[in-house]
């Protein structure tokens, strides 16, 4: 129950790209009675190899951090890993409960009101109704959305839906956590709440697995880098911590980074 | 199929299942299906009075309608051949749309298929638990009309419950199966729909067998009639009809086992069609 791992072995994952011909169904007949003189394309069609014989093992403890130019397979590596896409050869091996932050919006339904829309997620992440409303508080008072949780999602601003999908999608407890980019989200105050709740997060997870742009988080919070490029691993190191005072593998609340900051300044150096 | 990736996931949650034990687990998450499927419906009439019971409602008005009108055109006596109509409508109504939306069930899911892992069936049956909702909702009228009409409810009438369970699992299989099918080749829709729009007429619905006279094996090897004959017939009040019984369990068994091949086949690749 606790060890946590995971296992990957020459994992390839591959996306058939079908245009408007290769989804009829008049082609792959024709192609099959006529061996393939009349549209002859519906059996050919490109494949974009997202990930090319990855083999890695993350064990107990360890924090990964992703890197890599965009579409270089990041994203599509923690949609295998969460089990979205099934890898098309070699062998992953997944111990512990996985839970994934890729997309913080996922599934909110704008015409549900917040506490709906906080149900229907603790569902489809198959926890019991009972264990729900044991959350739904602990939710509603980090989103602070007060009596807005009562009103349908559509006429919250986009702040307030992104607060909602914050504390919805960051109450979860998991052996595994993966995530795409690290989530910065809300006015400043929210801010410093959701990097506290990250960091507790990372704490409490065994396994974490983050892809970001940002060298300062990785080099904060990660333990091993891995660089990928065009789904391939090119590089592969341990993140050597910088010597501090209070650098411990729980990192204090004390310290809140200005993750905007970071962002921004990632992005124009980049 | 050029699989050959293991993939082990342990036995933690919803998301350990592979395509061979999709339909097993998906079924068997009751509690996740049976919630999503209650939002659809509560979403659909969120704003309205009646809620979901303008499904009855709209089923009495069609059934007195269509019912006052065939009779007459059929010369068949109001007093058989209104809940005769009223069952079919509310039976087809379930098939029929359980057909159409199970064509775009995975499509429709992809918001969810893309981002958590829930076995697949899961989805398909959400769809036909919503269908079946409204089918619970249009029963009513059906009862009313029995005993409004003074039909004497016989013995068989205990079998309907096992009977719309049954009509339950065969939307399920169905589901499954074009709702993989739709997902890789997007023009089977609307044959789909074309399919059922058709058998609306060749099936008895608006007609019973009778009329046929000489012809009525035209019903008798329509499946679909035996589907509705399942629920119809002790409904009705009619003795046990073990045809039709054995075309549904038929119907269920290889239906099943074709989900499930299907299932273990193309399971994995699903997303990737989306």
């Amino acid at each position: 129950m606790t060890s946590s791992s995971i296992t990957a072995e020459g994992i390839v994952v591959e996306f058939p790209i079908y245009e408007n011909s290769h989804r009829s169904l008049k082609k792959a007949v024709l192609n099959l009675t006529t061996g393939g003189r009349i549209g002859q394309d519906a059996g050919r069609h490109p494949v974009v190899r997202a990930i090319d014989e990855m083999t890695f093992g993350f064990s107990d403890g360890e924090r990964i951090g992703l890197v890599g130019h965009n579409g270089s397979g990041k994203t599509t590596l923690l949609r295998t890993l969460t089990g979205v896409y099934e890898p098309v050869r070699g062998k992953l091996k997944v111990r512990g409960r996985i839970a994934s932050l890729l997309d913080v919006s996922m599934g909110l339904d704008p015409d549900a009101t917040g506490f709906e829309n906080i149900y229907l997620r603790g569902i489809l992440d198959g926890l019991k109704p009972a264990h729900i409303r044991s959350k739904v508080d602990e939710i509603a008072d980090f989103s602070d959305l007060g009596d807005y949780l009562n009103l349908p999602v559509r006429t919250y601003s986009s702040g307030m839906m992104l607060r909602l999908a914050f504390s919805m999608s960051t109450s979860i407890e998991a052996d595994i956590l993966i995530m795409d980019e690290w989530l910065s989200v809300g006015d400043a105050d929210f801010k410093a709440k959701a990097a506290q709740r990250l960091e507790t997060l990372v704490g409490n997870a065994s396994i974490v697995v983050v892809a970001s742009h940002e060298p300062e988080l990785i080099q904060r919070v990660c333990t091993r880098k891995i660089s990928i490029e065009h789904g391939r691993i090119v590089a592969d190191e341990p993140v050597v911590p910088k010597v501090s005072a209070d650098d411990s593998d729980v990192p204090a609340g004390s310290e809140v980074p200005d993750l905007s900051a970071a962002s921004t300044a990632s992005r124009s150096a980049a | 199929m050029m699989n050959d990736a293991v993939i082990d996931r342990g036995k933690t949650d919803l998301a350990s299942h592979d395509g061979s034990d999709d339909l097993i687990a998906g079924i068997c998450a009751v509690r996740v299906w049976g919630t999503l499927g209650w939002h659809d419906i509560r979403q659909r009439y969120r704003r309205s009075v009646l809620g979901p019971f303008w499904f009855t409602l709209s089923t009495a008005i069609m059934v007195l309608v269509l019912g006052a009108l065939y009779s007459q055109l059929l010369h068949q006596d109001i007093h058989e051949y209104l809940p005769f109509l009223a069952i079919g409508l509310v039976v087809w109504g379930f098939i029929s749309s359980v057909a159409n939306e199970g064509c775009s069930t995975f499509m429709g899911a992809a918001y969810l298929i893309k981002q958590i892992r829930i076995p697949l069936t899961v989805h398909v049956c959400r769809i036909v638990w919503r269908n079946f909702l409204i089918l619970l909702h249009s029963l009513p009228v059906v009862v009313v009309l029995i005993v409004a009409l003074g039909r004497s409810m016989s013995l068989e009438f205990l079998l309907v419950p096992l009977a719309l369970l049954i009509l339950f699992l065969q939307g399920v299989w169905i589901s499954v199966v074009l709702g993989v099918l739709c997902a890789r080749f997007r023009d089977i829709q609307p044959i789909v729909a074309n399919l059922i729009q058709v058998a609306f007429f060749f099936t008895p619905v608006m007609w019973s067998p009778e009329v046929l006279k000489s012809r009525a094996w035209v019903a008798s090897y329509n499946p679909l009639y035996h589907l509705i004959e399942l629920v119809r017939a002790p409904l009705m009040g009619h003795p046990l009809q073990w045809q039709s019984w054995a075309w549904s369990l038929g119907m269920l068994v290889v239906g099943f086992l074709f989900a499930h091949l299907l299932m273990r086949r193309t399971r994995n690749r699903v997303p990737y069609w989306l």
